[in-house]
């Protein structure tokens, strides 16, 4: 299922969520925006964390080397990492083409509300967007 | 009117150190928020390799394989730090100086324009002909790689800068090679590609007062602080002193 970027949620340091009920739990699909990786520009490395680690909200879950820069990755919820996209790193092309399916990158099963309701929806997002420029 | 910056004067040190110092000062900048530019040499040779470079490609280059290295937090090549200038620029992440992706092309200018008070002509690798063939993709070494604000004398590469973004501040460092190394004997410097050999205090202070002018800043001269210096400790045994940071990849 294609995943519709205007109904995640985003966090001003430009990561999505996608919030979803999978077996009992609720997890969130989290990855960074087309703007975001529009703005680093030319990715060339991608680190991700563990299964199983416990991540916080405002808490750095990886980092991404664009041709000139470092730049953390910040989770924009609280729980533990069920699954990482272990195959992007490798393919950080489609990461361009494809930000909010194949440009996945941790699913988070959440422990708390905690950071959710700092989140932006699509619209407000934009605006930051286009303030920034 | 010109607000106030952090001017760290130019001091030597080895490369954890000197490493450990640049993440102490930003994180500090991303606390105080106040902008600071840092010059620095290197007590000794050594080598630096990019964030995401691995430990084993440093067999790749015999003639750097027996001095002191370390893993730098920016990414790109490996750079051999021996006769050049090091500055480091931390800037708040309020924007105040402007867009930090032209921060390359705005401390570059600065540089370029600073090297011809000395007669040496630098230009930044995006005015050159295309013609020119860009250098293979990925070489080892910093000074092989080519991007659009590198600055470049005779065709070759003299000043390469790379940065480290946090949530409220980013680190902007550069290297500009002044001579050759032995370490490095494939890379030439300004001296050998022009014949001047720019006082590195000289350049220094030079370079200051130019950035100063650029992004409106007044500057300020200061030491480290206490705790900076006790933060770059922490992060020297932590990070860029400890094994496990240098070969982790």
């Amino acid at each position: 299922m294609t995943r519709d970027e205007s109904k995640l949620l985003y966090a001003a340091t430009h990561e999505w969520a996608a919030i979803e009920g999978e077996g009992g739990n609720r997890v969130a699909t989290i990855g960074i925006s087309g703007f975001a990786i529009e703005q680093l520009n030319d990715l060339v490395y991608m680190d991700l964390p563990e299964v199983g680690r416990s991540v916080a909200p405002g808490e750095e879950f990886g980092e991404v080397e664009s041709v000139k820069a470092v730049s953390p990755m910040y989770s924009p919820v609280a729980g533990e990492v069920l699954e990482v996209h272990s195959e992007l790193p490798d393919q950080l092309e489609k990461l361009n083409d494809d930000p909010f399916n194949f440009g996945w990158m941790i699913k988070v099963r959440l422990s708390s509300d905690e950071g959710i309701d700092q989140l932006m929806d699509h619209e407000a997002y934009q605006k930051q967007c286009a303030e920034s420029q | 009117m010109a607000s106030t910056g952090r001017l760290i004067p130019l001091a030597a040190g080895d490369s954890v150190e000197n490493m450990s110092i640049d993440q102490a000062l930003l994180e500090s900048t991303s606390q105080i928020q106040v902008p600071t530019l840092r010059f620095y040499r290197w007590s000794h040779p050594s080598l630096s390799l990019g964030y995401f470079q691995k430990f084993a490609a440093r067999d790749s280059h015999a003639e750097s394989m027996g001095i002191d290295w370390v893993r730098r937090s920016t990414g790109g090549g490996a750079i051999v730090h021996h006769h050049e200038l090091t500055y480091s620029l931390f800037v708040p992440a309020d924007r105040s100086l402007g867009h930090h992706r032209d921060l390359y092309a705005q401390v570059h200018g600065e540089v370029a324009a600073s090297l011809r008070d000395f007669g040496v002509t630098a230009i930044p690798y995006r005015m050159l002909p295309r013609s020119l063939p860009a250098s293979a993709a990925e070489p080892f070494l910093c000074f092989q790689r080519r991007t659009d604000e590198d600055l470049i004398v005779s065709g070759y590469k003299i000043l390469g800068s790379a940065q480290r973004k946090v949530r409220d501040a980013v680190l902007q460092h550069g290297s500009l090679l002044l001579k050759s190394s032995p370490h490095a004997p494939q890379l030439p410097g300004i001296a050998e590609l022009t014949s001047h050999l720019p006082s590195i205090q000289q350049l220094s202070e030079i370079l200051a007062n130019r950035l100063g002018h650029r992004f409106e800043l007044d500057w300020q001269e200061d030491g480290l602080r206490d705790e900076e210096l006790e933060s770059a400790r922490r992060i020297a045994v932590a990070k860029f002193g400890s094994t496990q940071w240098k070969c982790r990849r």
